[in-house]
């Protein structure tokens, strides 16, 4: 019962498809009258479905209905379904009544008008064969000395839609017809392009039915000859779950942070104009170590190898390459703790404040009040956050990079100066 | 915001002050993170294939091209299947260069080209021969990569409908799920009873690709494409070679029989025998020389041939050895071929197969072909292969190529036909070229003009009959190709002229 259930919209699908092509053909149809209904035939609502039984309608003759409407509910060996109406339209005619049983898959129904067709002066079409077997349709002979008269077609003809080909364009000119001709002329060709064959039929030089003799030759060809298999043929199979590709997440950028003490920094900073006599400032510091921090880093995970990579990879070339990592280009933001605006006022720095993790994990010295030298703009003395935004995949990346930064910073700083 | 917080200060120090500076990140860390990424085995993809020839390897990549997520299977420690490695590429690297080295010792002398002491150095032959086969598998390898397919070197054999076993190459074992799959396990050369295949002296077009001296006799029995191809390649290089074949005519079944009659008188007058509606009895491995016992199909008149070495070429037969089929209760009807429906599936939906593993030609672009169409039934609900339309090459000097209906298929059905040939004796590039051997043929419905075969023996026609397989699959008439224009002076003039000489007469003929 379950696995019917994709049978079934499957199907529903597959009446669509039927109907629009119904539409299509109707289309080209001349005359007016029968632009108005069309047949409604009993749906396969599974592929191995060949007759089912009506149990009954949901509409009567001569309601409207809109397209998603349950018209009908039908009875198979299997299951019951509703059957739903594909595009808006009116039920002319029923012709198979509520508990009608056994019905051929293709047999006529009921039949269904436009919106907005006068049901009284409705001409109904004819029952179609089932579409089944379209292969022996009885065609009267056409009369040989009237070429004008177009021959009885066994396709509709199709509208021509792209160059045709140079021996039918010869043809054409050769004989003075028209476009209102080559609409008439009924296309053999894969995908209904008009042949030569169509032309010379057209024009009864051959017999009108021998190019869709030979296209049915040809086209049964073009198919895998799986008649003769000596085991007996699987049971017709259910409908084949689609393989759903899952929706991508969004991609969004993650902000990545970590505290960073100066105090180290600060130090160096201050040893180093105390004994050479120069002041670097602490923006030096924290440009050389996002430098160094970016070196070597792991891989993104979204990252995408180019093609050479991929050949060198493929050829075992890659070894030299993945060993020093790839470079980062992060940029740090920083940001003084407590939210502050130092720029402004820098005398406001809070610098006697703990680096909160040197407390948590012991290390907790007091810090040394004011120094002499100037700090950066946007940069505390004491604890900064320093944030880099990571699209997704790069989080990693990023989290090694500020943790090397930080190394830096607060371990080794003098190594920057060297 | 703080998520870095959690990270212990301290570790990450130590961790630091391990490493110089520029190198801060262990490599053992960058292992620990992409081993992790293996571990989710239990994970189900949308497409598993078995099989990474040209049926498979294909298939996953256009699978992937489609968005799904597929891992492709395959044993042999390389990929892209018999095709590449060990059939239709490397043989045309050695048909190539052996032609060339046949031409400089006895065609470029006519045409003003003197050479001097001319030697053939076999090892590096196979050598040249050997990098284009790497390239190739290569290249498929990294278009794997580039569309992120799973590729798993190893033997897979079914443990449940959806679940696939597989004992990989490296050791060690590993299941992999799929809501599809797709099994592309191809084809190997059938053996020939009472002849036991060493690839040393009793070979098969593998042993055939990689002969380690040039021997001085060889029998090569099956008159097929694999074997006058092979035979043409040992032929140019010195080895005295006699093809034996069961059917009357050379080429296989498919192959026009005017087209194979021409085929057969150059191939003799290039130095190789034939005996034809001849049967091998049997051989005898024992001695110096391999004695072959051949008799007349017909008349029972009874031979011995001897030769150094034997090529089994008498066709392939389906390859699904240890997948385990009766497991899952598959269907392989009499001759080894995984019965499938006209939408490649088995009687399990969601197992399809495709390529030489089924029905149909052999040819690796038919299995191309199937593998899209396959991709593109999961996905998309249809696909499409025209098997009136599949081209056939045999690449002899001249080549031998077709496609359509060949002359006795076409009289058999009852159909009246026209012919229009055009001989490249009467073309003018192939006269410049010194190179006129053959015909182009053109066979058309009678009363419609339109195309039903397309044959050509020739230089070239291999190339040549992409043209005429484009006619039949558009539904063409001779004088759509006769009404096209083509250029001069080229070797598809001949096609255009043999096309004229259907629906009114050529040129220059």
């Amino acid at each position: 019962m379950v696995s019917l259930a994709p049978a079934c919209r499957l199907s529903a699908r597959l009446t669509v498809r039927q109907l629009r092509r119904d539409a299509t053909v109707r289309g080209f149809r001349a005359s007016a009258k029968c632009l108005a209904a069309h047949n409604f035939t009993m749906p396969a609502l599974s592929p191995t479905m060949t007759e089912g039984n009506i149990a009954s309608w949901n509409v009567k003759e001569g309601d409207s209905f809109a397209a998603g409407d349950v018209l009908l509910e039908i009875e198979t060996d299997k299951a019951s379904m509703d059957v739903e109406a594909q595009d808006d339209g009116i039920m002319a005619k029923i012709t198979q009544g509520d508990g009608s049983k056994g019905i051929k898959v293709g047999t006529r129904i009921g039949v269904i008008a436009e919106p907005g067709d006068d049901l009284n002066s409705l001409e109904v079409p004819a029952e179609d064969i089932p579409a089944k077997s379209p292969t022996k349709v009885e065609a009267p002979e056409p009369a040989p000395s009237t070429p004008s008269q177009a021959p009885k077609p066994f396709r509709s003809p199709k509208k021509q839609t792209y160059p045709l080909l140079p021996s039918v364009q010869h043809l054409l000119h050769e004989h003075g017809l028209d476009q209102s001709a080559i609409d008439k002329i009924t296309p053999t060709g894969p995908n209904n392009r008009l042949l030569k064959g169509d032309v010379l039929a057209y024009l009864g030089s051959v017999s009108s039915t021998y190019p869709t003799e030979l296209s049915a030759r040809i086209s049964k060809l073009s198919h895998l000859d799986l008649s003769n298999i000596k085991l007996a043929l699987p049971p017709a199979p259910k409908a084949t779950k689609q393989a759903e590709a899952a929706s991508e997440p969004v991609v969004e950028d993650l902000e990545i942070a970590v505290p960073v003490s100066m105090k180290a920094v600060i130090e160096v900073q201050k040893r180093i104009q105390s004994t050479l006599g120069v002041f670097m400032p602490l923006s030096t510091f924290i440009a050389r170590a996002t430098d160094v921090a970016n070196d070597s880093l792991p891989r993104s995970k979204s990252y995408k190898p180019t093609a050479d990579e991929l050949f060198n990879q493929v050829l075992g070339l890659d070894g030299a390459a993945s060993t020093n990592g790839y470079r980062g280009s992060f940029l740090p933001q920083i940001t003084a703790l407590p939210e502050l605006t130092p720029a402004l006022n820098p005398s406001l720095v809070p610098s006697k404040k703990a680096d909160i993790i040197d407390i948590l994990t012991g290390n907790a010295k007091p810090s040394k009040p004011s120094f002499s030298a100037k700090p950066s703009a946007g940069i505390s003395t004491a604890v900064n956050v320093f944030s880099v935004k990571a699209p997704k995949g790069d989080e990693k990346r990023a989290e090694v990079f500020l943790e090397r930064v930080k190394a830096v910073l607060e371990s080794e700083p003098g190594r920057l100066v060297l | 915001m703080f998520r870095s917080l959690v990270v212990p200060r301290a570790a990450a120090r130590s961790a630091f002050k391990q490493n110089s500076l520029p190198k801060v990140v262990t490599p053992s860390a960058i292992a620990r993170l992409s081993k992790r990424s293996y571990a989710t085995e239990a994970e189900e993809k949308d497409l598993v294939i078995i099989g990474g020839g040209v049926a498979g390897y294909v298939a996953a990549i256009k699978a992937a091209q489609e968005g799904l997520k597929v891992t492709c299977i395959e044993k042999r420690g390389t990929l892209g299947g018999t095709c590449l490695n060990v059939g239709c590429i490397p043989s045309k690297a050695l048909l190539n260069n052996s032609h060339l080295y046949h031409q400089i010792l006895h065609d470029t002398k006519n045409r003003g080209i003197e050479v001097g002491d001319v030697k053939l150095n076999l090892a590096q032959l196979m050598k040249s021969k050997d990098t284009a086969v790497t390239g190739l598998t290569k290249g498929v390898e990294f278009l794997f990569k580039k569309n992120n397919v799973e590729y798993i070197k190893g033997e897979a054999s079914f443990a449940s409908e959806h679940e696939i076993q597989v004992n990989l190459n490296e050791g060690g074992e590993r299941t992999v799920a799929g809501k599809n799959i797709i099994i592309a396990t191809g084809s190997e050369a059938t053996p020939f009873p009472g002849l036991e295949v060493d690839e040393k002296r009793i070979i098969t077009s593998t042993g055939a690709l990689a002969l380690e001296k040039i021997p001085e006799s060889m029998v090569v029995v099956g008159g097929g494409i694999i074997g006058l191809e092979m035979g043409s390649v040992w032929s140019r290089l010195g080895t005295k070679v006699t093809v034996v074949e069961f059917l009357g005519q050379i080429g296989g079944p498919g192959m026009d029989t005017e087209v194979s009659k021409a085929a057969q008188k150059v191939l003799k007058k290039q130095g190789i025998d034939f005996k034809l509606s001849t049967k091998v009895l049997g051989g005898d491995t024992s001695g110096d020389k391999i004695k072959l016992d051949v008799e007349a199909a017909k008349g029972g008149k009874k031979e011995t041939l001897d030769a150094d070495v034997v090529l089994v070429a008498i066709g392939r037969r389906p390859y699904t050895a240890g997948l385990g089929l009766e497991k899952i209760g598959l269907d392989t009807d009499e001759r080894g071929r995984l019965v499938i429906d006209s939408e490649y599936r088995t009687k399990l939906p969601h197992i399809r197969v495709i390529g030489d593993c089924t029905f149909g030609p052999m040819l690796a672009h038919k299995a191309e072909e199937e593998a899209v169409a396959a991709v593109e039934y999961i996905k998309k609900g249809y696909g499409h292969v025209n098997y009136g339309a599949i081209p056939s090459v045999m690449y002899t000097h001249p080549e031998v190529a077709w496609v359509g209906q060949n002359e006795q298929e076409v009289k058999a059905s009852g159909v009246k036909y026209k012919i229009g040939s055009f001989p490249f004796s009467a073309n003018s590039r192939a006269k410049t070229n010194l190179d006129t051997e053959g015909f182009v043929k053109i066979i058309t419905d009678a009363e419609t003009d339109r195309i039903l075969g397309v044959h050509i023996i020739g230089p070239g026609a291999g190339e040549m009959i992409a043209e005429g397989t484009l006619a039949i699959e558009y539904g063409a008439s001779s004088e759509d190709i006769g009404r096209t224009s083509h250029a001069h002076p080229t070797l598809s003039e001949a096609f255009k002229e043999a096309a004229m000489s259907c629906y009114s007469s050529a040129i220059h003929f």
